[in-house]
């Protein structure tokens, strides 16, 4: 038998939807981060796919009728060959534990699972070396806190958390979501929590990586406005910080701000508190919810900055931000003006 | 004498044949990494094969990643030398050291 092999850019409409019809068909829910499909075809009918995303393959299916170890490895052979040539040579996948094996076999390994439905696996050791890193920055102590921070962008709101929990804590490790997905590139979320939070002494700012909020760990953080909230991977995330990361650094607390607002944070804030306590190998992790401050009778947030930036109301995010990110503010604005 | 390499790869994921990739590590010597579905009886085989593929092309400071379906030997050394061909940005090989 043999099989034809091709690829279906994101461009390409109708081939996208036979795509998509067939990823139905074998009960997958094509991703919507997908950019590169690579298929196999047998008389001009798909019988396997597998999309790049980012370094992330997903969406990897084949037909029922010809599930073997043939098919699955050529289309991999495939796949890899489309990833490498995009530059990408450090890939995570997402499939099922029954799996595992195949893409063990394609040089893939095991992370971290999810509600024993999904798994991650990487073809780099680079979790590894990623975690050997941590280690140097542990300090002991009986609270050792850590938070995690998009910060798009700094403000007073976000200070006071990290203050807090600087106050709660022999030490803090707060690591900011290194994802350029956001409105605010990841150099100047970063630069600006660092001037911002200067003066705190006992507290580790780290650049985050792909093992903590990433494209790779936890895919719908980055598709908010579809209000898609991925229980299994919430799951995911939060399983490689509490058995990868946390025993790196001693943390016993995460501490996290209250969100009435966006539905995907919080979920995200009330799964965390069941799953960082549950029962593991891992030591468990006591979740503290952070009031927020108001300014106005409003919570100070990044998206209500965000929000005024977009009304041109710079006056009025003075009193929201440290100076720092206000003078980014202004700059960006002027120069919007400029336009 | 140690070359500058690139991440390349060569071959494929399929039944008699070798998936090979060469990464550029901060280390000295060549590491190989092996995975085979016949490593309980060729295992060191295959490793002293790449190794030995390796050196004659004198590069330096790699890691060595194969993917083995049960490739004969000189299918193993073909992928091999293709692999750092490619990672060293080289089309001909140097045909007197192969």
């Amino acid at each position: 038998m043999s099989f034809v092999f091709s690829e279906v850019p994101h461009t390409s409409i109708v081939r996208w939807q036979k795509v998509k019809d067939f990823l139905q068909s074998v009960d997958l829910e094509m991703s919507e981060d997908v950019e590169i499909f690579v298929v196999a075809k047998e008389d001009d009918r798909i019988v396997a796919c597998g999309g790049l995303s980012g370094k992330v393959l997903k969406n990897i299916a084949l037909d029922e009728s010809l599930r073997g170890e043939g098919l699955a490895l050529s289309l991999m052979s495939e796949l890899l060959k489309v990833a490498f040539r995009e530059g990408r040579h450090e890939l995570f996948l997402f499939t099922k534990p029954d799996y595992q094996e195949v893409f063990e076999s394609c040089g893939f390994k095991y992370i971290e699972q999810a509600h024993h439905q999904v798994i991650l696996m990487e073809n780099s050791y680079n979790i590894d070396l990623y975690k050997k890193r941590l280690r140097k920055y542990k300090h002991t102590g009986d609270v050792v806190g850590s938070i995690v921070m998009n910060c798009n962008p700094f403000t007073l709101g976000h200070r006071f958390l990290v203050e807090q929990a600087c106050e709660r804590s022999h030490w803090v490790h707060l690591f900011v979501v290194k994802e350029d997905a956001s409105f605010f590139t990841f150099k100047d979320r970063y630069r600006l929590i660092c001037e911002g939070l200067v003066d705190l002494e006992n507290l580790t700012i780290h650049e985050g990586s792909d093992y903590i909020i990433s494209k790779a760990t936890f895919p719908t953080y980055f598709i908010k406005d579809k209000r898609q909230i991925d229980s299994l991977y919430t799951e995911l995330d939060l399983n490689i910080f509490r058995n990868h990361l946390a025993p790196q650094l001693g943390i016993t607390h995460r501490f996290v701000g209250e969100e009435p607002l966006c539905a995907v944070t919080n979920e995200y804030n009330q799964q965390m508190k069941k799953l960082l306590a549950r029962p593991s190998e891992a030591p468990p992790i006591e979740v503290v919810e952070l009031g927020r401050i108001e300014y106005g009778g409003e919570p100070i947030s990044a998206s209500r900055v965000r929000k005024l930036m977009q009304h041109n109301r710079l006056e009025e995010i003075l009193p929201l931000v440290p100076p720092t990110t206000y003078a980014l503010i202004a700059t960006m604005m002027s120069k919007e003006e400029a336009k | 004498m140690s070359k500058k390499l690139e991440t390349a790869h060569a071959g494929t994921l399929e039944s008699s044949d070798a998936f090979v990739r060469v990464i550029p590590v901060d280390a000295k010597g060549i590491e190989i990494e092996l995975e085979s579905s016949v490593e309980e009886i060729y295992g060191d085989a295959i490793r002293a094969r790449v190794l030995e593929t390796a050196t004659a092309m004198s590069v330096e400071g790699v890691k060595i990643i194969v993917q083995d379906k049960g490739a004969l030997d000189y299918v193993i050394k073909a992928r091999v030398q293709t692999a750092i061909l490619r990672a060293l940005g080289e089309a001909e090989p140097d045909w007197s050291v192969l």
